[in-house]
C-alpha cells in the first residue's frame, strides 16, 4: 500500500451528536482520538481523556520569577550597581519598587499564559499540519464537528474505522493522508531559525554586556574616559625639565597681592593712603577695625580693649599724641609687618581694608581728641 | 416543578443576548461577509476626514519636534498641559475595552461577548494616541529611550522611585498585554476568515496570521485555561494602571494634585469616559454594519446602566475631593479649589461638573437609555466632561501653585487643538481600518453562547 493514513474524520452537524459518539468511538477502535470544532466545547476534554492544561501551574511559576526579577533588578541597580538616594529615601526602599514589580508579574505571567500557551503547549506556529489541508476545515472554523481518529505510527484500518464512525453518527467521512516529509527550508525550519539567531543575539548582548564591565580591558567606546594629559607632581618627558608642573612666568603678581618690600616703618619709602576719606571707606574700615582690631586696642582704639583685662596685655592706645603724629604709611606698615607683640594682619585683610581700617583709625583719633571746632556751629551752645 | 431548582422572577431572568434566530455558520456570514464587501461611501467619507486630521496632527507633530515644545502654549508653572491633559484622555479612554473583555468575562456577564472584539480594538488604538503625547512631551524624541533600563556606557539607571518611570512600565506593559489578549482572542476567528478567503492574498495573509490554528480539542482546552488566566491578571492590570497614571499627581505636592483619592477616582473616571466612547462608536457600527440583532439595545442598555454608575462615582469622588480639600485646612488647597469653580478657567470646572455628573442622569430613565439621540447626546458630553476633568486637574491646578509670583495663564496655541484633533483623527482612522480589515464581532466567543451550543450535560448555565 503505497499511501500512508495520518486520520480518518467523521464530520458531525451538532454538538450533541459529537459527545455521543466519542465514548462509542473510542470503546470500538482503542485509537488515538482528537476533536476539532469551531468553538471551546465543555466536557470534551473529560471524553477524549486529555491531560489537565499546565498553564496555571506554568503561570505561577513564571510570575513569582517575574516579581522577583522586577524587584531584584530595582534594587540591584538602584542600591548596588549605582546607589541612589532620592528623596531622602534608603537605597534599598523597596516600597517604591512595588509598582514595577507589580507590572513585571503580570507582564511575565501574561506572555507564559499567552505565548506558552500558543509556542509552546499548543505547538503553533504550525503550518505543515494535514488538518489544514483537509476539506472538512473550512466546515470545522465555521460550524461542524470532527472526530478524528489519529495513527499513532501504525497502520490504521481503514474500512473498519470507517464503519465505525458512520454507525457513531457521522454525517460524512474525509480520510487524511500522511503528508510526504518536509523539504530542507521548510517554513518550520526558518522560524526555528530566526528564533535561534534572536536568542543568541541576546544572550550575546547579555555577555559582552557582562564582559565589558567585568573585564574592562578592551572597551570599544570609552567616549572621553581616556584623556591623556599632564598630571602634577609626576615626572613627563614632554618638557625639557621633565616636570609634568609649570611655574609661573617671573614677575608674576597675583591680583590683590602688590608685593610689600619695605621693611623698616620710617622708611620714606612707605606709601601714602591710596583710597579717599569717603563714607564707604570709613564703613568697610569701621567693619574691618571692629572685627580684627578691637579686641585689643578696644572698640574705640583707646588702647582698653576686653583682652587687655585678661591678659595683662599693653595694646597701643591709637588715640596718644605718638600714633596721631605716625604718616598713614607708617600705620599700615603696622598692620602689614605687625609691631612689639602685635602679628602680622596682612593674611586677614586686603589690601583696600587695610587703607580702610587706616582712614577709620583717624577718625576715632579726631574723636577721642576733639576741639570745640569740631563741634558744627549749629549745635554748638 | 422539580425539587432543588428554583424557579426565577420573570424580573430576575437575563434577557437574551442575541435577537433572532442564529445559527454558527449564518453568524459567520452577518459577521465576516463585511469584510468581502466593498465598503459604503460612507466608510470612505469617514476615512479620507479621519484620516486628514490624522495627516494634520502628525505634521503638527513633526513641526513640534523639528522646532521645539515653544510651539505649544504651555509655560512655567503650567508644565504640563495638553500633552498631559491628552495622554491621561485616552489612556483612560483604553480602559472600558479591558474592563469589558477581562472583568466582564470574569463575572461570566455574557452580554460582553459580542462587543468584546471591539472594545478590546479601542483599547489598542486609545493606548497607541496616548503613548503619543509624553513621547512627544520629553521634547527631545529621539532620546525617549533612556525612560528603558538598558545597559549603558555611563553606567547609570533610571530612577525607579520616580513615578513617571512607575508610568512607562505600567503603560507599555498595558499596551502589550492588552495587544496579546485581543490577538489571542482573534486567533480562531481569524483561521475562519482563512478558510473562507476568497483571494491568494488574502488567504496568505490570515493563514499567516492564524498560525495554523486547527481547532484541535487539545489546543481548545489550553486556549481556554490561558484566556481565563490573563483575563484575571488584566483585571489586576487595568485597576493599576490609571491608579500608577495618577500617582504621577499624587505623589508630588501640588495643590489640588496631593489626594489619596486620585487612584480610584481616575480609574472610575476612566471606565466612565471608556465606556462612553464605546457607546458612540458601537451605536455607528451596529447601524451602519446591520448588527442590530447582535449587539441588541438590551447591550446598549446594560452599557448606560454603567456610565450612569460611573457618573455617580464621579460626583462622590468630586464631592470628596472638596470635602478633603476643606478638611486639609490649607490656605493653598482652599485657593486651589476655589480656582476650579470661581477662578480663571471657571467654564472648565462647571463644564465638568454638568458633563460628567448632572447630564448622566438623564439616563435613570429606561426610554433614554434606549434611545439612539439621548445616549449619543450623554456619551458626546462624558468624553468632553472627563477631557475638561483632566483640564481642570492639570491647568488649573497648576496655573496657581504655591509662589503667587509666579503665577500664570495658560492659554493653548493652534498646534495644541491640532494635534488633540490629529489624535482623534488617528484613533478613527484605526478604528475604521480595523471595521475592515478584522471581524468586529467575536464570532468564535458569540458562538459559545448561542443556544445549543454546548452538550447537555455541561449544564444549564450555556444554554
Amino acid at each position: 500500500m503505497s499511501r500512508r493514513i495520518f486520520s480518518i474524520l467523521g464530520l458531525f452537524d451538532d454538538v450533541q451528536r459529537l459527545m455521543d459518539a466519542i465514548p462509542v468511538v473510542k470503546a470500538k477502535t482503542g485509537a488515538r482520538l482528537d476533536a476539532y470544532t469551531p468553538y471551546p466545547v465543555h466536557g470534551i476534554d473529560k471524553a477524549l481523556g486529555l491531560r489537565k492544561s499546565p498553564v496555571g501551574g506554568m503561570v505561577f511559576i513564571m510570575g513569582l520569577l517575574g516579581a522577583l526579577a522586577g524587584v531584584g533588578f530595582e534594587l540591584w541597580t538602584s542600591g548596588v550597581d549605582y546607589p541612589l538616594i532620592a528623596a531622602g529615601k534608603p537605597v534599598l526602599s523597596w516600597e517604591a519598587f512595588v509598582p514595577i514589580m507589580f507590572e513585571v508579574t503580570v507582564l511575565f505571567a501574561t506572555f507564559t499564559a499567552g505565548l506558552g500557551m500558543l509556542l509552546l503547549l499548543n505547538r503553533l506556529p504550525f503550518f505543515r499540519h494535514p488538518m489544514l489541508r483537509a476539506k472538512s476545515m473550512p466546515l470545522i472554523t465555521r460550524d461542524k464537528f470532527a472526530l478524528a481518529v489519529e495513527s499513532d505510527g501504525g497502520e490504521l484500518d481503514e474500512d473498519a474505522i470507517i464503519a465505525v464512525l458512520r454507525n457513531a453518527g457521522a454525517r460524512s467521512i474525509e480520510v487524511i493522508e500522511q503528508p510526504a516529509p518536509p523539504g530542507p527550508l521548510s517554513p518550520d525550519f526558518l522560524m526555528r531559525v530566526a528564533v535561534a539567531i534572536a536568542i543568541s543575539c541576546g544572550v550575546a548582548g547579555y555577555l559582552t554586556y557582562w564582559a565589558m564591565k567585568l573585564f574592562p580591558i578592551s572597551v570599544p567606546v570609552v567616549h572621553m574616559l581616556d584623556q591623556p594629559r599632564l598630571n602634577p607632581q609626576t615626572q613627563n618627558s614632554f618638557f625639557r625639565d621633565e616636570s609634568g608642573m609649570r611655574l609661573p612666568v617671573a614677575g608674576t603678581v597675583a591680583r590683590g597681592h602688590m608685593p610689600y618690600s619695605i621693611r623698616e616703618p620710617d622708611d620714606p619709602a612707605v606709601p601714602a593712603n591710596p583710597l579717599p576719606a569717603s563714607e564707604p571707606v570709613l564703613k568697610e574700615g569701621r567693619k574691618a577695625f571692629e572685627i580684627y582690631c578691637s579686641v585689643c586696642h578696644g572698640i574705640l582704639g583707646d588702647g582698653a580693649g576686653s583682652l587687655t583685662a585678661a591678659y595683662g596685655a599693653k595694646p597701643a592706645n591709637l588715640s596718644s599724641r605718638a600714633i596721631r603724629d605716625y604718616t598713614d604709611g607708617k600705620i599700615h606698615h603696622a598692620i602689614v609687618a605687625g609691631k612689639n607683640a602685635m602679628p602680622s594682619y596682612a593674611a586677614e585683610l586686603t589690601e583696600d581694608e587695610r587703607w580702610s581700617v587706616v582712614h577709620y583709625v583717624r577718625a576715632l583719633q579726631r574723636a577721642l581728641n576733639a576741639k570745640d571746632e569740631d563741634i558744627p556751629k549749629e549745635v554748638r551752645k | 416543578m422539580k425539587t432543588g431548582t428554583v424557579a426565577l422572577p420573570e424580573f430576575l431572568k437575563l434577557p437574551p443576548v442575541i435577537e433572532g434566530k442564529l445559527t454558527p455558520g449564518s453568524l459567520d456570514d452577518q459577521v465576516l461577509s463585511h469584510l468581502d464587501r466593498r465598503p459604503p461611501p460612507a466608510w470612505f467619507v469617514a476615512f479620507a476626514f479621519s484620516s486628514s486630521l490624522m495627516v494634520i496632527g502628525l505634521m503638527l507633530i513633526g513641526y513640534t519636534i523639528a522646532t521645539g515644545i515653544g510651539v505649544w502654549g504651555n509655560n512655567i508653572p503650567v508644565a504640563w498641559a495638553f500633552d498631559i491633559i491628552n495622554f491621561v484622555f485616552w489612556v483612560g479612554i483604553g480602559h472600558a475595552g479591558t474592563l469589558i473583555s477581562a472583568i466582564l468575562l470574569l463575572f461570566r456577564a455574557r452580554w460582553r461577548n459580542a462587543i468584546s472584539r471591539f472594545s478590546e480594538a479601542m483599547t489598542i488604538f486609545a493606548v497607541i494616541c496616548a503613548g503619543i503625547f509624553p513621547a512627544i512631551h520629553v521634547g527631545r524624541p529621539w532620546l525617549a529611550f533612556w525612560l528603558m533600563p538598558y545597559p549603558n556606557q555611563r553606567g547609570i539607571w533610571p530612577n525607579f522611585r520616580s513615578p513617571l518611570i512607575w508610568d512607562v512600565f505600567a503603560v507599555s506593559t498595558y499596551f502589550s498585554v492588552s495587544l496579546l489578549f485581543w490577538y489571542l482572542g482573534l486567533v480562531p476567528d481569524l483561521a475562519s476568515l482563512r478558510d473562507r478567503a476568497p483571494g491568494k492574498f488574502r488567504k496568505a495573509v490570515y493563514s499567516m496570521l492564524s498560525v495554523g490554528w486547527r481547532g484541535s480539542s487539545s489546543h481548545w482546552q489550553h486556549f481556554e485555561k490561558a484566556y481565563l488566566i490573563l483575563a484575571g491578571l488584566a483585571t489586576g492590570l487595568v485597576l493599576s494602571v490609571h491608579s500608577v497614571v495618577s500617582f504621577d499627581f499624587a505623589t508630588s505636592l501640588v495643590p489640588g494634585w496631593h489626594m489619596t483619592i486620585f487612584p480610584p477616582y481616575f480609574v472610575a473616571g476612566a471606565i466612565f469616559a471608556g465606556f462612553a466612547m464605546v457607546v458612540i462608536v458601537l451605536v455607528v457600527v451596529r447601524s451602519t454594519m446591520r448588527l442590530e440583532n447582535l449587539i441588541t439595545m438590551y447591550h446598549l442598555d446594560v452599557m448606560n446602566k454603567v456610565i450612569l454608575t460611573c457618573s455617580c462615582l464621579m460626583g462622590y469622588a468630586y464631592v470628596m475631593e472638596a470635602f478633603t480639600a476643606w478638611y486639609s485646612m490649607n490656605g493653598s488647597i482652599h485657593h486651589t479649589f476655589k480656582q476650579y469653580i470661581f477662578g480663571t478657567y471657571w467654564w472648565a470646572g462647571w463644564t465638568t461638573i454638568s458633563c460628567n455628573v448632572l447630564i448622566p442622569q438623564l439616563l435613570w430613565s429606561r426610554r433614554f437609555r434606549r434611545s439612539y439621540p439621548v445616549m449619543i447626546f450623554v456619551a458626546l458630553a462624558v468624553t468632553v466632561g472627563m477631557w475638561f476633568e483632566r483640564f481642570v486637574i492639570i491647568v488649573s491646578s497648576l496655573h496657581q501653585d504655591y509662589l503667587p509670583s509666579s503665577w500664570h495663564i495658560y492659554r493653548p496655541t493652534l498646534v495644541d487643538y491640532g494635534i488633540l484633533a490629529g489624535s482623534f483623527g488617528m484613533f478613527f482612522t484605526l478604528v475604521l481600518l480595523f471595521a475592515r480589515v478584522l471581524p468586529v464581532i467575536a464570532t468564535t466567543e458569540m458562538k459559545v453562547v448561542l443556544p445549543g451550543s454546548q452538550p447537555r450535560h455541561a449544564g444549564g448555565l450555556h444554554e
